[in-house]
């Protein structure tokens, strides 16, 4: 790498620890502590830096000393604080001298609370130097003798309190002691703690030498990672160096404010209808089966009214009131076609019936209310409108679900131009050019056309159905001009360019798929 | 609508007609065809020939069977539906059926003809079965409107007798059954009786067809007898007789059968019923009987519907080659339905059979041109906005299901017996968890918070959608509102981070607004608004109650708001 590139990426604390080894640094060596002195660094800081520059080969271990230190554990302050168990034996055994009482091991365990390895420790160590006597019946017995192991403790608690020593400070006398009631593996319940501390010097390889020649002779342009307001006002900035940052590392993750992609998706189809003049209606979730089938000519005994196919409201079970003269003319295109031009389905309409309310399960629903709320003609209309079966739900049936669909209202409208109007949303909604129209039926419409497409990227597929209205609808509603229903199924095509396989993913409630799911242009 | 199962070998020489020589079909030439029974190829086994056929139009029972499909076929290529003499026939003075009184307030009607000389082939049966099956069950809504039976001819002795007995006077041995049984036995026992006894529930008689002897023949509509009523491969002569509440209906379903038949070969001859009441027929009835009336429509009618002129003798032609009887007049023409169908309700029916005879191919895409202007709703536009501002704030947007379950919708929200608690809930719910729809948002919300804790955090979401707010003044009894809700979760989530966000939003919205004290169970008492604006209230905010974060098992603090945009939008 080149000298420049190497210095470009030097962090601020390794450029204080290069810098530290002065103006000529070759043959320098520096201790830890001097490196310390020098940079004025903290310990953690500092060991980064030389951790970094180590990695680099911008510096060298020149030599590596081991020292062994002592140092008091928490047990060992606490003995500093009171007494350490050797002191505690011994006063008892003296004070059972001057009171003529006996004195057993096990005495020492309950009435001192000492752990038996202490006791016994402390025990054999004041009978080794003479202190003790253990007479018969087990009985402890003070010599009157003192105890240089008792003393010796006593002074290294207190010497050791105020700070940790080399072990070879220490006479063979006290080592000796340290090294007995040291923690080591097995035993953590000791006063002392023997560490090696490595002292390290260091050097510059040639490749530091001349990253520190460099950084001498370029002056001591300070270096900063940030730039602030304060460096901003005073125009200090100027005589900072910014570090380069490693641009390629991946970005930290963040959370984004955005649309579902599903709604992102229906709201692109939204913006193509509104372009292509239609205006939106809304509708509500729950209905009448009138307004839901019966405007709609489908008679009460079809099957698709079935238990099995709607879901009914179960309190209140049926509307207060049906609109006028709209309950009497469907009535009357249900029963003999009234003045529709129809016979009619030829039974008794129950209008108990029609009033039931039940969860919308089509969006036509929505167009219904539209057509005997007095539209406009020429007029075009569209609902995105939540739609409820009454379905088993698997990968391919949702419970509830969007449906697109609308009305074209106009003294013009007849079967080529709703074929017309299928074209327009094959190449505007689906970007289709190649389209098929088969014959279709829906009930409510006649003709029927089932729209298929060539979608560019997903082949032939259905796109939608549509048809012109029933006289037996529009007349009963009061709208004399030719009207278009039609019906968009996007689903499937928002599943594809979403890349799921399961419609009820479409409401997921996985955050994670959320979130890393792309929106669809 | 019905899928059926026909085979290709039976297809083609249906579709050849009488012994004509069959032509071999493709796949993609029937794909075509099917276009004039708005069929749909669903499925195709080339080994057996088998083909799975998806029939649309639940007016036109007629297609669903393969000698309906091939003669809507057959037609258009041999330019018109040859006759069936059967339909100009006399009945036979010793056919004939008598109708038992007291039946008019059980199952009013049958219509029955007989089927001789077509020896029946296996494709055959299994098409006789098939149409019988789909023909009672989705045109006779599950035999509750139409019931068939089809029996051997040679065993039987007329005059029938559709008669009206007890339960526990006639037995017989039923289809399915080794031994005799009385009709409330079959009621209790047999498959059929314990899945369509409950038409017959209520009447203390029953219906049951007897020949002469005084031998069963059925029991409509649920089960024929084993001796008489089990149609097998090689019998020859065929008694077809169908029951049911509708007398066209009914009279409907005996012709499809009569017509399949005399497609097959068959010489179909008609019966006479006898009933001891009115009916719109008459008292005495024979069928099969063509019942459909000619209608006289209008060629500008039909062109103005179609956007073409096409004269009336093309109009007649397209009709023909679809199986109508057409004669053409002045500026009109006089258009018939086949015997087999009875779809004629309106002019506009003639219109589409016109569009399908000649193939929607064939007309020409036109725009409409009229000019309208588009534009969203005023709540859509607010919640747009609404929605905008939010995912400006940050807030990941999500989309819930709407019918949900009062677990999640009430009770975990600590809602129960509250005012807030109150929803619109399905009376016939298929299983507890789609059971509501939602009044609120929040636990829409909570539902991606619950199953999202592996999520990266902070999380912030929000969903504007419709709920249904009950409203016993109203007269569907509750109203659908757009409502916002957005929560915020992660370690340290505050009420004044989520106010912060409402104050932003109310702000761009450009209302002011105030939080008003509120005990709500959902949320930490001290700790939730009521969020009022011009004296009206449109929503709550506040730092959920951990009783409901644990009922949720969610592992973080949320703090949360709903507000109404419906209310919203309607207040300015």
């Amino acid at each position: 790498m080149d000298i420049s590139a190497i210095i470009d990426s030097l962090h601020p604390l390794e450029i204080k620890v290069l810098t530290a080894f002065g103006a000529s640094p070759d043959g320098v060596t520096l201790a830890t502590e001097q490196l310390a002195t020098a940079t004025e660094l903290e310990p953690s800081q500092l060991s980064m830096a030389i951790e970094w520059l180590l990695a680099k080969s911008l510096l060298s271990v020149e030599s590596e000393a081991v020292t062994p230190v002592v140092s008091l554990t928490n047990i060992g302050e606490a003995y500093f604080e009171k007494t350490a168990p050797i002191e505690r034996v011994l006063a008892a055994a003296r004070e059972v001298a001057s009171t003529g009482k006996r004195l057993t091991i096990p005495d020492l365990q309950t009435t001192e609370g000492l752990d038996p390895s202490d006791v016994s420790k402390a025990v054999g160590r004041l009978k080794k130097e003479g202190v003790l006597l253990i007479v018969q019946g087990g009985c402890i017995e003070s010599t009157g003798r003192p105890s240089p192991s008792a003393e010796a403790m006593r002074t290294l608690l207190q010497q050791l309190h105020n700070g940790s020593h080399e072990l070879d400070s220490f006479p063979e006398a006290h080592r000796q002691l340290i090294q007995d009631h040291a923690v080591k593996r097995g035993n953590a319940k000791e006063p002392f703690r023997v560490d090696d501390r490595v002292a390290r010097c260091f050097a510059l390889p040639p490749m530091g030498v001349t990253a520190a020649d460099h950084l001498a002779k370029q002056g001591v342009t300070e270096e900063v990672s940030q730039l602030s307001p304060e460096l901003l006002k005073d125009g200090s900035w100027r005589n900072k160096r910014f570090r380069k940052y490693t641009i390629s590392l991946r970005a930290p993750r963040i959370g984004t404010g955005k649309k579902h992609p599903y709604r992102e998706f229906l709201d692109t189809v939204k913006t193509k209808l509104v372009s292509m003049g239609f205006q939106e209606m809304r509708g509500s979730l729950v209905e009448t089966e009138f307004w839901n089938m019966d405007a709609l000519f489908m008679p009460q005994f079809h099957p698709a009214r079935d238990i099995h196919d709607v879901y009914f409201v179960k309190e209140p079970t049926h509307a207060t009131s049906l609109d006028e003269p709209f309950l009497s003319k469907v009535t009357k295109a249900h029963e003999n076609g009234g003045t529709t031009g129809s016979t009619g389905w030829g039974y008794k309409f129950d209008t108990q019936r029609a009033k039931r309310l039940v969860l919308r399960s089509q969006g036509t629903a929505v167009s219904a209310r539209t057509l005997a709320a007095a539209p406009a003609v020429p007029g075009k209309y569209f609902s995105i409108a939540r739609c409820f079966r009454y379905d088993q739900v698997d990968a391919t049936h949702a419970t509830d679900f969007f449906q697109v669909e609308g009305i074209v209202l106009g003294e013009d409208i007849n079967f080529r131009t709703l074929l017309g109007l299928l074209n327009l949303f094959a190449r505007e909604v689906a970007q289709a050019k190649e389209v098929k129209f088969l014959p279709a039926y829906f009930p409510f419409t006649e003709p029927s056309v089932e729209l298929h497409v060539r979608h560019p990227r997903l082949g032939w597929m259905e796109l939608g159905g549509a048809g012109l209205l029933r006289p037996e609808v529009t007349l009963p509603l009061g709208v004399t001009v030719p009207v278009i229903a039609w019906g968009l199924g996007l689903d499937r095509m928002a599943m594809v360019a979403l890349g799921i396989h399961d419609i009820r993913e479409l409401f997921t409630d996985n955050l994670e798929l959320i979130r890393t799911t792309k929106g669809i242009f | 609508m019905p899928t059926i199962s026909i085979f290709k070998d039976d297809f083609e020489s249906l579709l050849a007609g009488d012994g004509r020589r069959k032509p071999a079909v493709s796949v993609e030439q029937l794909e075509e065809w099917l276009m004039l029974v708005k069929g749909e190829l669903k499925g195709h086994n080339s080994e057996t020939g088998e083909l799975r056929i998806e029939l649309q139009d639940s007016n036109r029972p007629d297609l669903w069977c393969c000698e309906g499909i091939a003669r809507q076929i057959r037609i258009k290529q041999q330019g018109k539906l040859k006759r069936y003499s059967f339909l100009r026939q006399k009945p036979r003075a010793t056919q004939y059926l008598i109708v038992a009184p007291g039946l008019d307030r059980v199952r009013p009607y049958v219509a029955a003809c007989t089927a001789r000389g077509y020896r029946v082939t296996e494709e055959g049966l299994a098409q006789l079965i098939q149409t019988q099956e789909k023909l009672a069950d989705i045109f006779g809504r599950k035999r509750r409107t139409v019931s068939i039976g089809l029996y051997q001819l040679a065993k039987i002795q007329f005059p029938v007798t559709y008669d009206l007995v007890k339960p526990d006077q006639a037995k017989f041995t039923p289809l399915g059954m080794e031994t005799v049984m009385t009709l409330s036995e079959i009621l209790m026992v047999h498959p059929k009786g314990l899945e369509h006894g409950h038409i017959l529930e209520g009447h203390e008689r029953v219906p049951l067809l007897h020949d002469a002897k005084g031998q069963a023949l059925s029991f409509p509509p649920i089960i024929n007898s084993r001796e008489v009523g089990e149609v097998q491969v090689g019998d020859e002569d065929l008694f077809v007789e169908v029951t049911g509440t509708d007398l066209p209906m009914v009279v409907l379903t005996l012709n499809i059968f009569a017509a399949n038949l005399a497609d097959r070969g068959a010489r179909i001859a008609p019966i006479e019923t006898r009933y001891p009441y009115k009916t719109v027929l008459g008292k005495s009835v024979v069928t099969p009987q063509d019942l459909s009336k000619p209608r006289t429509i209008m060629v500008k009618t039909i062109e103005q519907a179609l956007g073409q002129s096409l004269g009336a003798h093309e109009v007649k032609k397209a009709l023909e080659v679809y199986g109508y009887a057409v004669s053409v007049g002045k500026n009109k023409v006089k258009a018939k339905l086949p015997p087999y169908r009875q779809d004629l309700l309106h002019a506009m029916d003639v219109v589409e059979d016109v569009a399908i005879s000649r193939g929607y191919n064939e007309f020409l895409p036109v725009m409409p041109a009229q000019f309208t202007v588009g534009g969203l709703s005023r709540i859509e536009q607010l919640s747009d906005r609404a929605r905008e501002l939010m995912v400006g704030l940050g807030f990941q947007e999500i989309i819930s299901n709407i019918l949900g379950s009062p677990e999640n919708y009430r009770n975990a929200m600590r809602l129960d017996g509250t005012e807030w608690g109150r929803m619109v809930e399905v009376d016939n719910a298929m299983a507890v968890t789609f059971s509501c729809l939602r009044q609120w948002m929040l636990p829409s919300l909570l539902r991606v918070e619950a199953a999202s804790s592996r999520a990266f955090y902070p999380h912030r979401l929000f969903e504007a959608g419709e709920v249904a707010i009950p409203d016993p003044l109203h007269e569907l009894g509750s109203r659908t509102e757009t409502v916002l809700g957005a929560v915020l979760a992660h370690a340290t989530a505050h009420f004044s981070e989520i106010h912060s966000c409402l104050d932003v939003l109310f702000y761009h919205l450009d209302r002011s607004y105030t939080l008003e004290p509120l005990a709500h169970p959902s949320f930490l008492e001290g700790r939730v608004g009521r969020i009022v604006s011009e004296g009206m209230p449109f929503g709550v905010i506040g730092e959920l109650h951990p009783e409901v974060l644990e009922r949720w098992q969610i592992g973080v603090p949320i703090v949360a708001f709903d507000v109404n945009l419906t209310q919203l939008a309607a207040s300015k």
